[in-house]
């Protein structure tokens, strides 16, 4: 292989720190140049592994004895493809309860908290959310992720909260961000949505 | 177009169970910060992390002196 090469050494280092030595070797270095990193656990290289792939580098990984050496090759192009690959609509989250699968309550509600957090840190955000049933526990008096939903609002996201649910839930006066829609208005966002994603 | 970043400090843990023990002591503490998905910048992996804006630092540092209190890093990052 012909093209520049950087070596990093995290021999000896748990994660995240190989990670982290290999985001800024490969921030350093210029599009096609090659990062060679150097670790002894399987673990450092399934998740230097996945960074690459997330970004959409070219990863290869080389057994050396005991340890193996990771190689990323930078690939600007890839990963901006795949970020700015046009949907056929908008990006619409829906939200059907406050939490975030079945099975765990305490960790479902801790999953949905964290999952709203995810949503303020994606580049494109997505258009709309839509807040029904439980959900609308989200975007009223009380909710654990208001700080995130007003932040998403004031950047120009659209909020929708069910007015059935609210009302029955007795949340009609309690709407902290957003506006109240009805269920016509919830099927036809969903129905024109290019990408439709449920927590 | 993303949001505007701020900066925070960030806790991880060495499982979630840890990170959920110490969300409730925080709380106790008074702390106002709240548990997030380990930044991609700081991990590749799963996991759950503490963060809390740079406001609440000292009480934050406080916290982590406590011999109870178990973390595996302490990092600050643009959210």
């Amino acid at each position: 292989m012909s093209e520049a090469r950087k070596e990093v050494n995290c021999l000896g280092l748990e994660c995240p720190l190989p990670v982290i030595e290999a985001k800024k070797a490969l921030a350093a270095v210029e599009e096609g140049s090659w990062v060679d990193i150097s670790v002894d656990g399987n673990t450092q290289v399934q998740n230097l592994t996945r960074m690459a792939q997330n970004q959409g580098f070219l990863v290869e990984t080389e057994p050396l004895g005991e340890n193996f050496i990771v190689h990323i090759q930078k690939g600007k192009e890839q990963a901006e493809a795949e970020a700015s690959a046009p949907a056929a609509g908008p990006t619409t989250v829906v939200f059907s309860s406050d939490c975030m699968g079945r099975g765990d309550d305490e960790l479902g509600h801790i999953l949905m908290k964290a999952f709203v957090f995810s949503v303020t840190q994606m580049d494109p955000l997505p258009d709309r959310l839509i807040f029904y049933n439980y959900g609308v526990k989200l975007t009223t008096v009380g909710s654990p992720v208001i700080e995130d939903l007003k932040r998403l609002s004031q950047a120009g996201m659209e909020i929708f909260s069910c007015g059935t649910c609210l009302k029955h839930l007795g949340l009609e006066d309690q709407l902290q961000v957003g506006q109240v829609s009805n269920m016509y208005d919830i099927l036809e966002m969903q129905l024109k949505s290019g990408h439709l994603i449920k927590p | 177009m993303p949001l505007e970043k701020f900066p925070a400090i960030v806790i991880t843990f060495h499982t979630s169970t840890d990170a959920m023990c110490f969300e409730d002591q925080a709380h106790q503490a008074g702390l106002k910060g709240r548990l997030i998905p380990v930044p991609r910048a700081i991990s590749a992996s799963c996991g759950l992390a503490w963060m809390s804006r740079l406001d609440e630092q000292e009480a934050l540092e406080d916290l982590l002196q406590s011999p109870e209190i178990l973390y595996a890093g302490r990092y600050q990052q643009d959210l």
